[in-house]
C-alpha cells in the first residue's frame, strides 16, 4: 500500500507539522484522476526564485516555465525562428526604431486589457531596474513608448536587427500594472498566460491554475504544481516514483535508472552550452597557432564524452552544436591524432621548460575528471600538465586580465536571447567583454560586426558560422563536448515539447491521460 | 544572578562574534561579493560593470566594512534584521517560517532519537556484557559513522522507490517528514544510547541503589526510580547541544529533501553573499543555541544540587 504509516505515529506527525503550518497535499502528488481535463500535474525544478519576481531575475524563467509569463515574441525551436506571441507582427520602421503590433482581444489573468500602454509599463519596469536583464537594458534599449492602443515603439541606441529576440526573451514578459503597484514585482493573477499562479510556498513551489480565459484556445490540465528542487538525485527519484511528472535537467548519474524505467521517457536535446578547453591566446606557449592546434590533436574527445560525460553529451565539432542553424556546415569533432600534435609541437618550437596549468571549476564537479583525461592526453605527446581546482569567483580577475594558461567552462550561447551575437562578440571580439581567450582577429570582428547589422536570419546565420570557422581555424580554444538538455517525463504526459533552455514546459495543450 | 548574567552576557558575545564572522566571510573568500550577488539573481558570466557600480551603491557596499556593520547592528538593536540583498525582502520573513521548519524537523529527530535511546540504553546497561548489549552497542556505535549524505539517498531508494511507502522528498504533509526525521534522528540516536548506557552503568554502581535495595526495594522499582532518573541526567545537556547543532546543521538534509528550513536559509545566504539574510540565519541560530545550552544547564542544575551550588 502506498504511503501507509501507522496512525499513531501519524497524528503525532500531523500535531507537531500543523504547528509548523505546512499543508497536507503531499499524498495526492501523483496520484491520478479519470477525466483529462481535470488532471493536475506536477513539475520538478532546478533552481527556486531568489529574487522575488522580479523578472529581470531568473524567476521570470520560473514564470515562464510555469505558463503564467508570455512574451511579445517567442523563439521557435523547430523553426530555429522567432515567432508571435502576445505582438502579432512587428517592422523595422528606421535604423534605431521597431514596431510592434499588440495582439487584440487578451486580457490579463486579473480581467484587464493587454494594451501598448500595459507593455510598456511592463518593460519599463525590467528597463529601470537595478540591475537590468542583459537582453533587455539600457545598453541595447533607449526607449520604450506606446504609439496607440496597439503599438509599441522600441528604440535602440545602435542599428540592430535583434530586437524582435530581445523581446523573446523570457525577462521582456508583459505582466499588467497591476503588478507593479507594490514594492515588490507581484505576477499572482497578473499574466496573460495559459496558467494563473494562486499560490506560493516560498523555496518550495508554485502552484497554478487553468486560465479559463486563455486567448490562445482551452487550457487541457486543470492546474500544476511547480517544485524548487535543487538537488538533481531528488528530481529523478521524484519523476521514477511518480510524484513529479515532469522533471527537469537530469544530472547525469541519474540517466541509467531512468532509461530503464518503463513509465518514464528521457529527453535530450543539443543545449547551447559546450564545454570548453579555453587557452590564453594571449601568452606563450599558446599564443603560437600551432601549438593550440597540437592541444587539439592530442585530445580525444569521443573517449572524453563516453567516459566523464557517460554518453550524456557528444565530441564537440566546434564552438557550436551541430543542431543550431548556425553551425559550421560539414563540421565534425576533431580526432585525435598524437603523431599530428607531435609534429605541431615541433613546429611550434615547444619546450616543456614548465608545466602548463589547466584551472577546472569547481561549481562543475565533472571538470576535474575532464582535467585529468586532458592531463593524460597531453602527456602522450611530452606536454606536461598541472591541475588546479577553484571557485569561479577566485579565478574570474585573472581569466580577465590573462594570468593563467588553460581553463575549463561552459558558457551558455543563448543565455541572453535566441541568438548567439552576444556570446560571439563578448567572448571573442577584440574589444570583448568576456574575451577569456584573449584573441583578436580583425576578419573575425568585422564578421561578427557585419553580423550585428543583418536583418535577415539566414544572412546573419552564414555569418555566424564564417565567425565560427575562424575561431575552429586558429584553435583558439579546444571545444571539448556539446552538452545535451536532459529531462524526463511520466509517460501519460501527453504534447510535452522539450525547450533545451528551460523556459516553456506548461502550455495550453500539455496534457495528462486519465488512469 | 550570576549565572544567568554570565550566560547573557555569553549570548550576546556570540552573537555578536558570530554575526561579524559571517559579515566578513564574503570579503575574506575569494571573488568580488557584488558579482556573486548579481550572479544569484541572473544566470551568466558576463556581468556589465555598470550594474556591478548600481548594485554596490544601493547596497552601500562602498561603505567602510565597520560602518556597514554597525549599520546593520544598529538596525538589529531596533528588531530589524534588514533587507535580503537578493530579494529585496525583509530577512525576518525569511528567517522566521524556515525557523519553525526547522525547529519541527530538529523537534521530531530529536524526540524520536530520545525515545528509542532510552530504551536501548536502558536495557544495554541492564544487559551489560551480555549478547543483547554488545548488539545495541555495534548497532548504534555503526550509525555514528554513517554520514546524512549517504544515508539520505539511501533512504529514498529503499522508502521511496523500491517500497513506495513514503514521499522521496519536500514538506508537505506528515509523510514527508518521516524519511528526514529518520536521517537526522540516526546519529544522535547513537550517541544518546551510548550516553544512556553509560549513565545507567553508573547510577546502577551508585551507593544510594544498593541502599535502595536494602531497603526491600525490588530491581524493577530500584531501576525504576532510582538508575534511570540519575541515568539520564547527562541526556539533558547532550539533546541541548544536538539541539543547539541541527538547528544550523541540517543544511545537508534539507537541500536533499527540499526542505526550505534554517540549514538551506544559511547555505543560501553565504553562497549569494546575501550577508543581512545570513546574518539573520546566523543570529537567530547562535542566539537558540545559546538559550538552550544555559536552559539545559538549568535543568541540569535543578535536578542535580550539585551542579546548582557549584553555580551559586
Amino acid at each position: 500500500m502506498r504511503f501507509s504509516l501507522p496512525s499513531s505515529l501519524s497524528l503525532g506527525l500531523v500535531a507537531l507539522l500543523s504547528l509548523s503550518g505546512c499543508g497536507f497535499s503531499g499524498s495526492a502528488a501523483g496520484t491520478k484522476q479519470a477525466a483529462s481535463t481535470d488532471q493536475r500535474i506536477v513539475v520538478d525544478n532546478f533552481r527556486a526564485p531568489v529574487a522575488n519576481w522580479a523578472l529581470e531575475s531568473d524567476a521570470a524563467y520560473i514564470l515562464s516555465l510555469s505558463g503564467c509569463l508570455e512574451t511579445l515574441t517567442r523563439y521557435d525551436e523547430s523553426q530555429g525562428k522567432i515567432v508571435p506571441s502576445l505582438a502579432t507582427e512587428w517592422k523595422q520602421v528606421s535604423p534605431l526604431e521597431w514596431d510592434f503590433t499588440i495582439r487584440e482581444g487578451v486580457k490579463f489573468q486579473d480581467g484587464s486589457v493587454l494594451n501598448a500602454d500595459a507593455v510598456v509599463g511592463s518593460l519599463r519596469n525590467v528597463l529601470n531596474a537595478d540591475v537590468p536583464a542583459r537582453a533587455f537594458s539600457p545598453k541595447v534599449v533607449s526607449a520604450v513608448k506606446a504609439l496607440d492602443d496597439h503599438t509599441v515603439r522600441v528604440t535602440t541606441p545602435t542599428e540592430s536587427p535583434l530586437v524582435p529576440y530581445r523581446l523573446a526573451s523570457v525577462n521582456t514578459g508583459v505582466l499588467s500594472p497591476a503588478a507593479f503597484q507594490g514594492e515588490t514585482v507581484d505576477p499572482f493573477g497578473h499574466c496573460t498566460g495559459p496558467f494563473k499562479p494562486v499560490s506560493e510556498k516560498p523555496k518550495q513551489s508554485l502552484t497554478l491554475d487553468r486560465n479559463e480565459d486563455y486567448w490562445g484556445g482551452e487550457v487541457q490540465l486543470a492546474g500544476a504544481e511547480i517544485r524548487f528542487i535543487t538537488d538533481g538525485a531528488t528530481r529523478t527519484a521524484q519523476v521514477q516514483t511518480g510524484e513529479a511528472d515532469v522533471s527537469l535537467s537530469i544530472p547525469v548519474s541519474g540517466l541509467a535508472a531512468l532509461e530503464g524505467d518503463s513509465n518514464v521517457k528521457v529527453l535530450k536535446a543539443d543545449s547551447p552550452r559546450t564545454a570548453t578547453l579555453y587557452m590564453n591566446n594571449g601568452k606563450a606557449p599558446f599564443d603560437d597557432v600551432d601549438f593550440r592546434k597540437a592541444v587539439r590533436s592530442a585530445l580525444d574527445l569521443d573517449a572524453l564524452a563516453a567516459s566523464v560525460y557517460e554518453g550524456a553529451a557528444v565530441a564537440a565539432s566546434g564552438p557550436f552544436a551541430p543542431s543550431e542553424p548556425w553551425a559550421i556546415e560539414g563540421a565534425e569533432a576533431p580526432k585525435q591524432d598524437l603523431e599530428a600534435a607531435k609534429k605541431l609541437l615541433a613546429s611550434a618550437g615547444y619546450s616543456a621548460d614548465r608545466p602548463l596549468e589547466i584551472v577546472a571549476i569547481v561549481e562543475r564537479a565533472e571538470f576535474a575528471d575532464v582535467a585529468t583525461v586532458i592531463q593524460d592526453n597531453l602527456k602522450a605527446v611530452g606536454v606536461p600538465v598541472k591541475i588546479q581546482t577553484k571557485e569561479y569567483a577566485a579565478v574570474e580577475p585573472d581569466l580577465l586580465s590573462g594570468n593563467y594558461d588553460m581553463v575549463l567552462s561552459q558558457r551558455n550561447r543563448l543565455i541572453d536571447i535566441a541568438d548567439p551575437i552576444g556570446f560571439l562578440t563578448a567572448d571573442y571580439t577584440c574589444d570583448g567583454t568576456y574575451n577569456l581567450s584573449h584573441f583578436c582577429n580583425a576578419e573575425y570582428d568585422k564578421k561578427v560586426a557585419q553580423a550585428a547589422k543583418t536583418p535577415d536570419a539566414e544572412e546573419r546565420y552564414k555569418l555566424y558560422a564564417e565567425a565560427g570557422q575562424i575561431l575552429q581555424d586558429q584553435a583558439v580554444n579546444v571545444w571539448l563536448v556539446n552538452e545535451q538538455a536532459i529531462d524526463a517525463v511520466r509517460t501519460d504526459l501527453q504534447a510535452h515539447v522539450q525547450d533545451p533552455l528551460s523556459r516553456y514546459v506548461l502550455r495550453a495543450d500539455t496534457a495528462k491521460s486519465g488512469s | 544572578m550570576p549565572f544567568l548574567a554570565r550566560r547573557t552576557a555569553a549570548l550576546v558575545a556570540a552573537v555578536l562574534l558570530a554575526s561579524f564572522t559571517v559579515f566578513l566571510i564574503p570579503y575574506v573568500t575569494p571573488g568580488d561579493p557584488v558579482r556573486k550577488i548579481i550572479r544569484s539573481r541572473v544566470a551568466g558570466d558576463v556581468i556589465d560593470d555598470s550594474a556591478v557600480d548600481a548594485l554596490s551603491l544601493q547596497l552601500g557596499l562602498n561603505d567602510p566594512l565597520w560602518t556597514q556593520y554597525l549599520r546593520w547592528l544598529g538596525r538589529l538593536g531596533s528588531g530589524d534584521m534588514g533587507l535580503s540583498y537578493t530579494s529585496r525582502t525583509p530577512v525576518a520573513d525569511q528567517v522566521l517560517p524556515a525557523l519553525w521548519i526547522t525547529l519541527s524537523l530538529v523537534v521530531l529527530a530529536l524526540g524520536t532519537a530520545v525515545a528509542i535511546s532510552v530504551v536501548l540504553g536502558v536495557a544495554a546497561a541492564l544487559q551489560e556484557g551480555r549478547p543483547a548489549d554488545r548488539v545495541i552497542t555495534a548497532v548504534t556505535q555503526a550509525f555514528i559513522a554513517l554520514p546524512e549524505y549517504w544515508l539520505a539517498p539511501l533512504f529514498v531508494l529503499v522508502f521511496a522507490l523500491q517500497l513506495s511507502l513514503l514521499p522521496s522528498a519536500g514538506w508537505e504533509g506528515p509523510l514527508s517528514a518521516v524519511l528526514p526525521v529518520a536521517v537526522l534522528a540516526l546519529r544522535p540516536t547513537s550517541y544518546f544510547t551510548s550516553a544512556v548506557r553509560e549513565g545507567v552503568l553508573e547510577a546502577l554502581s551508585a551507593e544510594h541503589v544498593a541502599a535502595a535495595r536494602s531497603r526491600g526495594l525490588s530491581h524493577l522499582q530500584t531501576v525504576w526510580k532510582h538508575v534511570i532518573p540519575n541515568g539520564l541526567l547527562p541526556l539533558t545537556t547532550l539533546v541541548a547541544v544536538w539541539f543547539a547543532g541541527l538547528l544550523g546543521g541540517s543544511v545537508i538534509v534539507e537541500v536533499i529533501f527540499a526542505i526550505p528550513g534554517m540549514g538551506r536559509l544559511l547555505f543560501d545566504g553565504v553562497l549569494n553573499s546575501d550577508i543581512p539574510l545570513a546574518q539573520g540565519a546566523v543570529v537567530v541560530v547562535v542566539g537558540l543555541a545559546v538559550l538552550l545550552t544555559t536552559a539545559a544547564d538549568l535543568v541540569h542544575g535543578i535536578l542535580n544540587p550539585q551542579i546548582r551550588m557549584s553555580h551559586a
